[in-house]
């Protein structure tokens, strides 16, 4: 601070500022490697990736722009979201794809105003959360940018030119039937949910509450728990420590998402109560499908296939070229598709192996 | 208008006393709060509630974030923070699960990879934050993103099956394999509860009793006093976001031993049970001052709320409403002389 310190200071200051340049080059690095690696990463995506010609309409004169806005694929079944647009797209070479996440509803709705003004042809919205979006896809639509909504439903019908979504509903419907049939309508079932305040969570549950009501109208199937696991693992582990301790029979658990469900069957493994249970799960990865084809505590799984992302793609492109699907009369792109769900257990999992997502 | 009663009450009684009592008053009204838990649930349900084989399960659950909860006692008392504990959690995992290899068995290997990544990525924090001087909240919120980011790079983006290292049975994990450190039992008591305790009775002596812990609350009460009495305020600085990371590396080895994997997905929002475990316990934010015993109280109380709330089956909205009025509830019980 006195003036004798000057010259002193002033190096001491240019030490920091050294200092700084070299922590700031060293971030730099972590970057760049951060971003090599998911290069090479992104790189063995797409050569795994099927490579079936598509079917037809490989070219058309116009390169259509297509941009894609999905939550953070750090999820196994949001990760299979993003490789599957992406390996569907490198097949059109009059498609110019870029896929971007965001991490919350916030900055998904900022992303997607920002792609609003670059004017592509088409935008494809795997949305985090269906209501907190539908104001920005109106948005787009009313900019003339057709939206193909994957999955998360927007809560306006004009928010979407066209939807692809799993049916979580019916996923609710076929474990209710499932857990029914094993308990022969009679036992205590936990549930351990997704997130809380999401349709998917929403639909899969009341799904599973109507058809067991309808399907054992005694009543003896009694839903004993039921606490969100947030689809991930180590949440649906403490969730289960906990439910394990409150309920001491338990005869199946359903859960909503297989990645999760590794967490609950730790929880019951620890607890050395594998043998009084079973557990479903929803999905279909590899992991799942390999517990179930051991046989055991996971018995069964519902597929909810992400290559719905995979006809996103071709919706939205198909609607940028304002052309249609060649079987619907006229020729066009249906307002909403519904994929089916299915029953994966040990009998028919070799059936579905090839379907596996991780 | 209150400024006559307090002149009052310092004439009538000396300051040191006030102090100690309203300190008193503080650590037991959080035993208030989680004795009472503990007695709602007895009555709510009293067939499982208050059994042996719950507490071992609320202290089990509590251990993973009670090692954080530990280091962040140290962080806060210099008047500093540390948001990425989740996320080293989650990037330790991932790199010592990565180190084994699809093929290796090494329970080992495993720990010490955990506890040295989290204790580099802690390293990082310290290095930015008491050379680089960034303030703590950026630095380490940028390796709240950078630390998930790295443990989603590591395997891409998939968990590591840990069930196969060495001494891996369920039921019964041979002595020191990592399934021991989660399932494993000495006297009944769980390993990962053993291992909390032994953090926390350290973390008491050196806060407590050692020139380190007085140099650590120094920093933190007042920074240019301690740098004139002498204190190596940097160094102290540096040290405790050190500790933090190296703590977040045990929590790792305690969380991975029960899932019976590495997830990158693992540790979410976890600084946020840590952070407010600490702060109810009567650590300041501001710094300069910190009570282990408080943070130990803390960590209670959050595994107590989650534990009761889960059993008795209550829904999200519910639970989150409720979390949130019990947790504002005990701080305005424990600060009656906070005035403004």
């Amino acid at each position: 601070m006195a003036a004798d310190h000057g010259p002193k200071q002033h190096k001491a200051r240019y030490d920091m500022s050294l200092k700084r340049l070299l922590i700031s080059i060293a971030a730099a690095a972590l970057l760049a490697i951060g971003v090599a690696a998911c290069g090479g990463s992104t790189k063995t995506v797409t050569t795994t990736a099927p490579t079936a010609a598509p079917t037809s309409g490989n070219s058309s004169g116009k390169t259509v722009h297509i941009i894609a806005s999905v939550p953070p694929t750090d999820h196994g079944w949001l990760g299979a979201i993003s490789k599957d647009a992406k390996a569907q797209a490198k097949q059109y070479k009059d498609v110019k794809f870029e896929l971007m996440q965001a991490a919350d509803a916030d900055s998904q709705a900022q992303q997607i105003q920002q792609a609003i003004a670059r004017k592509p042809d088409a935008l494809v919205v795997l949305p985090q959360d269906g209501a907190a979006l539908t104001p920005v896809a109106r948005q787009a639509e009313k900019a003339g940018i057709p939206v193909i909504n994957i999955d998360r439903l927007f809560t306006k019908p004009d928010a979407a030119t066209a939807t692809v979504l799993g049916d979580n509903y019916q996923i609710g419907v076929l474990a209710a039937d499932y857990i029914a049939g094993q308990l022969k309508c009679q036992g205590n079932v936990v549930e351990i949910q997704g997130l809380a305040g999401i349709s998917v969570t929403t639909d899969r549950s009341k799904g599973f509450r109507d058809e067991l009501k309808s399907k054992c109208p005694n009543g003896g199937i009694k839903i004993v728990a039921s606490q969100p696991g947030d689809f991930n693992p180590d949440t649906g582990l403490k969730v289960m420590e906990n439910i394990l301790q409150a309920q001491k029979k338990i005869d199946a658990v359903y859960t909503h998402d297989d990645d999760m469900a590794q967490g609950v069957v730790q929880a019951i493994r620890n607890a050395g109560r594998d043998k009084d249970m079973f557990l479903t799960g929803v999905g279909g990865s590899q992991d799942a499908m390999k517990q179930i084809e051991e046989g055991g505590l996971y018995r069964a799984t519902f597929l909810y296939n992400p290559n719905m992302a995979a006809t996103a793609v071709n919706m939205a492109r198909l609607v940028a070229l304002d052309k249609g699907f060649a079987e619907l009369v006229p020729s066009e792109v249906p307002r909403q598709m519904v994929v089916p769900a299915a029953v994966v257990t040990k009998d028919n999992v070799s059936k579905y192996e090839k379907y596996a997502f991780n | 208008m209150t400024a006559p009663a307090q002149t009052a009450d310092t004439r009538t009684e000396s300051a040191f006393v006030s102090r100690l009592k309203a300190l008193q008053f503080q650590e037991y009204a959080l035993v208030i709060v989680v004795i009472a838990l503990f007695v709602v649930g007895a009555i709510l349900k009293p067939d499982t509630f208050p059994t042996w084989a719950n507490v071992r399960n609320m202290l089990t659950q509590a251990s993973v974030v009670g090692v954080l909860a530990m280091g962040m006692t140290f962080v806060i008392a210099t008047a500093g923070i540390d948001l990425s504990v989740g996320s080293m959690v989650a990037a330790a995992g991932m790199f010592a699960g990565v180190l084994i290899g699809d093929t290796g068995t090494s329970s080992l290997l495993f720990i010490v990879g955990a506890i040295a990544f989290g204790t580099l990525l802690g390293t990082v924090n310290a290095t930015s934050i008491a050379f680089g001087r960034v303030v703590p909240f950026i630095a380490t919120l940028a390796m709240f993103s950078i630390g998930r980011g790295i443990a989603l790079l590591f395997n891409h983006k998939l968990p590591v099956s840990l069930l196969d290292l060495n001494g891996g049975s369920f039921g019964d994990p041979g002595t020191f394999s990592l399934l021991w450190f989660g399932t494993g039992r000495i006297l009944g008591i769980p390993v990962s509860v053993y291992v909390f305790l032994a953090i926390t009775i350290a973390g008491w002596m050196l806060l407590n009793r050692t020139r380190y812990g007085r140099y650590v609350v120094a920093v933190g009460g007042n920074r240019e006093a301690a740098r004139i009495a002498g204190v190596p305020v940097r160094r102290i600085i540096f040290s405790v976001y050190v500790l933090s990371g190296l703590l977040a590396g045990i929590a790792t080895v305690l969380l991975c031993a029960r899932l019976g994997s590495a997830s990158p997905v693992s540790g979410n929002l976890y600084e946020l049970d840590a952070i407010g475990a600490v702060v109810i316990g009567g650590t300041s934010l501001a710094g300069g001052r910190a009570t282990i015993v408080g943070t130990f109280l803390g960590v209670l109380t959050f595994a107590l709320i989650f534990s009761l709330m889960t059993q008795l089956d209550l829904s999200t909205e519910i639970q989150q409403v409720t979390k949130g009025a019990i947790v504002l509830g005990a701080v305005l019980l424990q600060r009656p002389e906070a005035r403004y």
